[in-house]
């Protein structure tokens, strides 16, 4: 049961899974808000690549960075148009916010594409198989991991070398004290909705590249899991983020396996039961971050 | 340098400042005393534009800097230690202060500031790699003040450095600010701890619940008012009306 | 004192609640009289939203939690109540799994419904208990999760919902008189409920948790009392939603319908009752508008594809509009009073969920 393959497939799975926490995470470490718009910067990146991809002769990887770079100019457009002008109101009004902006990015593309499910071309190595052993093992979930570590590597440098990334963790812990050094609070949010929305991008590929096609509902189900892992590895640091994410995959993996055939079609609401007897016993998650959420009573 | 002219500010409907007005002249260092409530934080929150103000005027350096967001007044000079110190917790020591640079960007003077900070502060050295919540409360103080000192202000505003250390980290923080006034720093200080701020300053103003109730030098506030009434709520009734 | 002074002094004490009572009722009757059967269908339909929004409203406005759940007490008060009322012949033709002894079950509308919120109670009860503890991104991470645990179990549960599939043969119980009665009464309790002791401790505990607490109101317990009768409202509200609509699935109790009960109970002001009764009213006549020029536009063919999601798009757009505008909603924190002009000069009872850092 516990081999190479699931080994493989499990880190691929947390993999995917880390870099979607991290994304949601970002915005939520600085603005307290939980972006419920974040799913449809995914749902972009994918229509993105259905769109270009129509044109045989753009070679994939160009198809694939514009994808992302339009999931982050969507990201940012978001926040400059939507969640600045209500970002110093109440919290309440900023998540129904993010609420509305989700519902109005996909009743765009319902209207301008199509409410049904479209294909998206993809390179051929994201169908392909390797065999290691007695081990088969998907190309794709290689390339997953591997993107994986180069973004972490890449935003660990930004976050601890950069006076940007410097910056960003530090709003995340006293916002107004960051401005008193002199950081615009414009600066930071901004570039919070920017990365954010490069890892949806990244996520997008991976997460099209496995049904080979895009419907506007397809960034419910990567929010929830987003949303899930954030929190039960602790919404305060990307770290925990991360660790969550990769949490996630192995119960997900774990519980695919345990569940009898019968229970599998319950096997969202047992993780989510999980998550909640969890965060019952432990709110601040797996990674203790800056602060934590108080418990009342 | 600075010139604060009637004042107001307000929380949602409970104004808390009442035409204030004050003035601190270049090379000064200058005090503002009075009890919990009496507004000397909500004054500076407004100097540095993290409170709006309802009404009145601030002036620097002849520009008039009220409603200005608080990363253009740092970028225009002003620099602000925080009550309670504020530091970032989870940033090391030296990111803190990369931080503090923000406003002047250029490598080469953040290499000499540093080392400035360093000869200053040379606990700060050693503890260059912690996370600056580990620190104690003195060393958080000395680097929130380093902190605020890595954007070369024109004036330093403090409030209530001495606020939970113990008296001897009080007395050398007192020292340090009275070094950093001697080396030509223009200070604006805020603190509870009246006679010992008095004993370093060359003028003070006294606030109590919003409004301005004295100012002058040490000497002339020391004669005129009785600063334990102050505090404790002497006989003098007018003094008494502490706020909640 | 006299009669007139009476009524006059109760008037003027009670006048929010018979501003927005006279127009409820006055606009009931004369459709009731001379509507068309379209118009008769949006008022009833406007009538049951008010019920589950003035739910909403109890728990959310009143604590300043995000209640996620909500729609889900809707749903569990729709299959309950719809279980409980129809005939064993129609259950088992169009529920082919479910239990027997489901099956055998039959009750009048009425109580069907009432024991349908009853179930709703029951369940926010135990899931609430421990839940009410948790504040801040938890609470609402956690409430979250439930409503996807009780949609889960919802479209799975072939036995009782017939699965994803639709659930249909209720009886068409609901019309404007009942649905209205019902309207009346949720205003009526929902106001009690907002200036008794109970929504007074809980509206302190919303503005500050633990200055609430140290006055000696027990947080979690206000909560919970809230939590639990607002999901029994909202189970009622379901009920007598799906003895209104006959027939529906899952897909009814999920995130689209929380965005539109959120859309009405913000757009008005959550705060306030008279904020949820406006925004309801706002948000039922400004889809009705929209579907209908939506479908106009299908109908004519001016455009070569169906315009499929206008309805959502525009309401999407001006729910942004309303918050950039007014944050805490059109009417805001504050009840309408007569007179209407003669506000209160105090300040803004608004939403008390915890306020970004001004930035």
């Amino acid at each position: 049961m516990i081999d190479l393959e699931f080994i493989i497939n499990t880190v691929s799975l947390g993999s995917l899974y880390a870099l979607l926490s991290l994304g949601l995470v970002f915005v939520y470490g600085i603005l307290k808000l939980v972006n419920f718009a974040y799913g449809e910067y995914i749902m972009v990146a994918g229509y993105a690549m259905h769109v270009i991809g129509q044109n045989r002769g753009i070679p994939w990887y160009v198809t694939m960075a514009i994808a992302v770079l339009l999931a982050a100019a969507v990201s940012y457009a978001t926040e400059l148009v939507a969640f600045r002008p209500v970002r110093t109101k109440s919290l309440t009004a900023l998540i129904v916010t993010s609420f509305a902006v989700s519902v109005f990015l996909q009743n765009v593309v319902l209207i301008t594409i199509s409410p049904r499910s479209r294909a998206v071309p993809l390179p051929a190595f994201f169908s392909q198989t390797l065999t290691l052993g007695t081990a088969t093992i998907p190309v794709r979930n290689l390339v997953i991991i591997g993107t994986t570590i180069v973004l972490l590597i890449g935003l660990t440098f930004v976050m601890k070398k950069t006076v940007l990334g410097i910056a960003m963790r530090a709003a995340a812990d006293k916002f107004t004290t960051t401005r008193l050094m002199g950081v615009p609070a414009n600066l930071v949010i901004s570039a919070t909705f920017i990365i954010s929305g490069l890892l949806a991008g990244v996520v997008a590929i991976f997460w099209v590249g496995r049904s080979a096609s895009v419907d506007p509902l397809i960034g419910a189900a990567p929010l929830l899991i987003a949303f899930i892992a954030t929190v039960m590895g602790g919404m305060h640091s990307l770290v925990g983020a991360v660790i969550g994410g990769f949490v996630y995959g192995l119960l997900f993996n774990i519980l695919s396996i345990m569940l009898p055939a019968t229970m599998i079609s319950y096997r969202d609401a047992f993780m989510f039961m999980i998550v909640i007897l969890f965060l019952l016993f432990r709110p601040e998650g797996i990674w203790r971050g800056g602060y934590t959420e108080e418990r009342v009573g | 340098m600075l010139t604060v002219q009637n004042l107001y500010a307000s929380y949602g409907a409970i104004t808390a400042l009442h035409g204030v007005s004050l003035e601190v002249a270049e090379g000064e260092i200058v005090a503002l005393l009075g009890i919990n409530g009496a507004g000397k934080s909500t004054t500076l929150k407004s100097i540095t534009g993290v409170l709006r103000p309802v009404r009145g005027s601030i002036t620097f350096l002849g520009e008039e800097i009220a409603n200005k967001s608080p990363e253009s007044t740092v970028k225009k000079g002003i620099s602000l230690v925080p009550e309670g110190r504020d530091i970032f917790g989870s940033l090391t020591v030296e990111e803190n202060l990369r931080l503090g640079a923000f406003a002047n960007r250029d490598r080469a003077r953040y290499k000499t500031d540093l080392d400035e900070m360093f000869q200053l502060f040379p606990i700060l050295k050693e503890r260059f790699h912690q996370a600056g919540g580990l620190l104690s409360g003195g060393e958080q103080q000395m680097l929130a003040i380093a902190r605020a000192l890595m954007s070369r202000p024109k004036l330093l505003m403090l409030d209530e450095p001495s606020l939970g250390l113990s008296p001897t980290m009080t007395d050398q923080i007192f020292e340090l600010i009275s070094g950093l006034h001697e080396r030509g720093t223009t200070i604006l200080l805020v603190e509870q701890n009246a006679e010992r701020a008095l004993e370093i300053v060359d003028r003070a103003y006294l606030l109590t619940t919003g409004s301005l109730e004295f100012s002058g030098t040490p000497d002339e506030l020391r004669r005129k008012v009785d600063i334990a009434s102050v505090y404790f709520g002497g006989e003098d009734d007018d003094h008494c009306e502490v706020q909640l | 004192m006299r009669l007139p002074e009476k009524i006059s002094a109760l008037l003027k004490r009670r006048s929010t609640l018979f501003l927005l009572l006279v127009p409820l009722i006055a606009v009931g009757f004369v459709l009731q009289a001379v509507g068309t059967p379209l118009i008769l269908n949006i008022y009833t339909y406007f009538c049951v939203n008010l019920m589950i929004v003035l739910a909403l409203q109890m728990f959310m406005g009143n604590s300043g939690i995000l209640a996620w759940t909500h729609v889900a007490w809707v749903g569990i008060g729709a299959y309950a109540s719809g279980i409980l009322s129809m005939a064993p012949m129609v259950k088992s033709l169009g529920v082919p799994n479910m239990y027997p002894h489901l099956v055998e079950l039959q009750l009048p509308v009425v109580p069907a419904i009432l024991l349908g919120g009853v179930v709703a109670a029951i369940v926010a009860a135990i899931i609430g208990w421990p839940l009410m503890r948790l504040s801040n991104a938890v609470g609402v991470i956690t409430l979250f999760a439930t409503l996807i645990v009780v949609h889960v179990v919802m479209t799975q549960w072939d036995n009782v919902t017939n699965g994803p599939r639709t659930f249909f043969g209720l009886q068409e119980f609901t019309r404007l008189p009942q649905a209205l009665v019902g309207a009346i009464l949720v205003l009526l309790l929902a106001h009690w409920y907002r200036e008794s002791s109970l929504g007074l401790r809980l509206r302190a505990a919303r503005d500050d948790r633990f200055a609430a607490m140290a006055i000696g109101v027990s947080v979690v317990q206000v909560r919970y009392v809230a939590f639990v009768l607002s999901a029994l409202i909202a189970g009622i509200g379901g009920g007598v939603w799906a003895h209104f609509i006959t027939s529906f699935s899952p897909k009814a109790f999920y995130i689209t319908e929380t965005f539109l009960l959120l859309t009405m109970l913000v757009i008005g002001g959550q705060g306030s009752i008279s904020g949820a009764f406006t925004g309801t009213a706002l948000v039922t006549v400004a889809r009705e508008v929209l579907r209908q020029v939506e479908s106009g536009m299908n109908n004519s063919g001016m455009f070569s594809f169906e315009v499929y999601g206008l309805t959502e798009l525009v309401m999407a757009v001006l729910m942004v509009i309303v918050l950039i505008w007014r944050p805490s909603g059109i009417i805001g924190g504050q009840e309408i009073t007569w007179p209407l002009l003669k506000r209160k000069n105090r300040p803004d009872d608004g939403p008390g969920t915890d306020v970004v850092e001004p930035a």
